[in-house]
């Protein structure tokens, strides 16, 4: 662009530029199309426009997967919206729908007893790591390196398992329910636990071994993508990726929900901002939440794991059944809750980030709408602001960093 | 942990840095524990919570209707059987996520969830369970065709093992 005084148009040489095959500036600008079938996000399409090598614009488009969930959750009951959100981000699948009940017990006036609510952060943080390890295992294959992308999914197993142990469903957990949780502690889970946690720490030094401190790895994710705090706060960048560009924001403090007020826990920041102290940031969050889910072990109260006005409508007999197996037995006037007319937010922090709810209730049994602006949706910008004058190469490594899931952004 | 990732390097931690890669990666390639199950000759044995295929028992249900009502993909509906006043539940397993909230709120114990999970189907229609089909006993077709059943140990050194029951 050149701005002159003049109002006489400057005599452009595009004509010439366009015999060249070059567009009005003089670049040798090409678009490229990546996805919507891609090898390894799927579901998304990046619009790059190159200039040789270098990178002069990433456009995410997005929407591929987009289910107009919002629009699902008013036609629903309250409950049956749980499975509903949990399919935004079936790898973590606890945090995604920690925030809707939140949001939902505050309309309904209702508090979790204290052991459920360390249920809930247990499954929470399983389910961090988890997302965690999901993330780290696309990043490798992103840089080619199929052993990281094994590991990581694998290792992700063991997590997996141990939900699976606590919940009865590997991934869609349904577990978190306005009141409290569906399912007690299993006898045998802290040894189970523990096993995992003694299992991850050794693995973890692999990790760095292998894929962190491999100098393929640091070439590619070294100084690659950098953003600066103020930066990330301007474009409203949640989770790892805000907290790698050295911002301490983290919703687990800024809302005190849980058992968190009660748990010792770092939030780990950095101040590089580039794909590997995202990178870095992630590995620490398996660490603090591997001390969480110990804490958690040690101190979980006893007590009920429901709400005292839904379990006294249960007859006897349920009840019976619920403190013998620990599974919990809805009463059926669950299935209409009703909320009064009212409004009410919630936050939660997933494993991608902060997720947001914004449920308007009308007083009747569905509700009248529900906003939800997850932690993916948010981070969709960097796309954009990371790989401006980046290397097409570096666009994988980028990618891989931001840990972008493209259900969760679309909805 | 990590920080030196940001140092430069030289030649020699580079090296250094590649041949710990390698031999952590040759370590794990001559190792024989594995984590993978070979299914279908091994199945997991999901034990007792497990939310798998549902089983429903006819001569427990009271009709209530429960269980259709907050089935949250319309997967659960009651039927009406001829010859009966009274209306049974049927499963439709294209629509079914097993949330089991169907399982949890069935006050009189006749829907219970099984381990079974591995079931497929050729038709469509053979997923839909009216309710003289939805009175039968699952049985993994694995498990049928002889495959050994083997249970999930957390293990130290491999994450998970699987141990012949
Ligand atoms: S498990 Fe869930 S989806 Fe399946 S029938 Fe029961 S309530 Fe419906
Ligand atoms: S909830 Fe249980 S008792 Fe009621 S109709 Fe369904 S299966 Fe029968």
């Amino acid at each position: 662009m050149t701005s002159q005084g003049s109002s006489e148009p400057r005599a452009s040489p595009y004509f010439w530029y366009r015999l060249m095959g070059r567009d009005e500036e003089g670049y040798d600008v090409y678009e490229l199309f990546i996805g919507p079938q891609h090898p390894a996000s799927g579901h998304m399409r990046i619009i790059v426009r190159l200039d040789g090598d270098i990178i002069v614009d990433a456009e995410p488009d997005i929407g591929y997967v987009h289910r107009t969930m919002e629009k699902l959750a008013e036609g629903r009951e309250y409950i049956k919206n749980i499975p509903l959100f949990e399919r935004a981000t079936i790898i973590d699948a606890a945090n995604i729908t920690w925030g809707y009940v939140r949001a939902v017990e505050q309309l309904l006036g209702l508090e979790a007893p204290p052991r459920a609510e360390y249920l809930r952060t247990l499954l929470a943080e399983i389910n961090r790591i988890a997302s965690h390890l999901y993330g780290f295992g696309i990043a490798g294959i992103m840089l080619n390196h199929s052993t990281m992308f094994m590991w990581a999914f694998g290792d992700r197993e063991v997590w997996v398992q141990l939900a699976e142990d606590l919940t009865g469903a590997r991934l869609t957990h349904s577990y978190i329910i306005p009141g409290g949780v569906r399912r007690n502690l299993p006898q045998d889970f802290r040894e189970k636990a523990l096993k995992a946690i003694r299992y991850m720490e050794k693995r973890l030094q692999d990790y760095e071994r292998i894929f962190v401190k491999n100098p393929v790895i640091i070439a590619r994710y070294v100084d690659v993508g950098v953003i600066k705090a103020d930066e990330a706060k301007r474009l409203g960048i949640v989770g790892p990726n805000l907290r790698a560009a050295g911002v301490r924001y983290d919703a687990r403090i800024a809302e005190k929900y849980g058992a968190y007020p009660e748990l010792e826990f770092e939030i780990p920041v950095r101040e590089e901002g580039d794909a590997m102290a995202r990178l870095l940031v992630r590995i620490e969050e398996i660490r603090q939440s591997m001390s969480i889910i110990k804490q958690i072990l040690d101190k979980i109260p006893d007590g009920p794991i429901f709400h005292e006005k839904y379990y006294r409508m249960l007859p006897p007999k349920l009840k019976e059944f619920v403190e013998s197996t620990g599974r919990l037995k809805l009463p059926g006037a669950f299935i209409r809750l009703k909320p009064e007319p009212g409004e009410a937010v919630a936050r939660v922090e997933m494993g991608h980030g902060e997720v947001f709810y914004h449920i308007v209730s009308d007083g009747s049994i569905k509700p009248y709408r529900v906003r939800v602006i997850t932690p993916a949706f948010r981070n969709v910008v960097l796309y954009r602001y990371l790989t401006r004058g980046a290397r097409f190469m570096d666009l994988p490594a980028i990618y891989g960093s931001i840990d972008y899931f493209p259900p969760e952004g679309d909805r | 942990m990590a920080e030196d990732v940001y140092k430069p390097g030289n030649l020699l931690t580079s090296l250094k840095r590649h041949a710990a890669a390698i031999a952590t990666g040759l370590r794990y390639l001559l190792s024989t524990k594995r984590m993978t199950v070979r299914y279908p000759e091994f199945l997991i044995d999901l034990g007792e919570g497990y939310r798998g295929m549902i089983r429903w028992r006819r001569e427990r249900c009271i009709s209530c209707g429960l269980c259709a009502q907050i089935c949250p993909a319309a997967a659960m509906k009651m039927y009406k059987l001829p010859g009966e006043k009274k209306m049974f539940p049927g499963i439709n397993y294209q629509r079914c996520i097993f949330c089991g909230f169907c399982v949890d709120v069935c006050p009189a114990f006749a829907l219970e969830h099984t381990p079974v999970h591995d079931l497929s189907y050729e038709e469509l229609d053979e997923m839909i369970y009216i309710p003289e089909r939805f009175d039968t006993e699952w049985v993994s077709p694995a498990l049928k065709e002889g495959a050994r059943p083997v249970k999930v140990v957390f293990d130290e050194e491999v994450g998970l093992r699987h141990e012949p029951k």
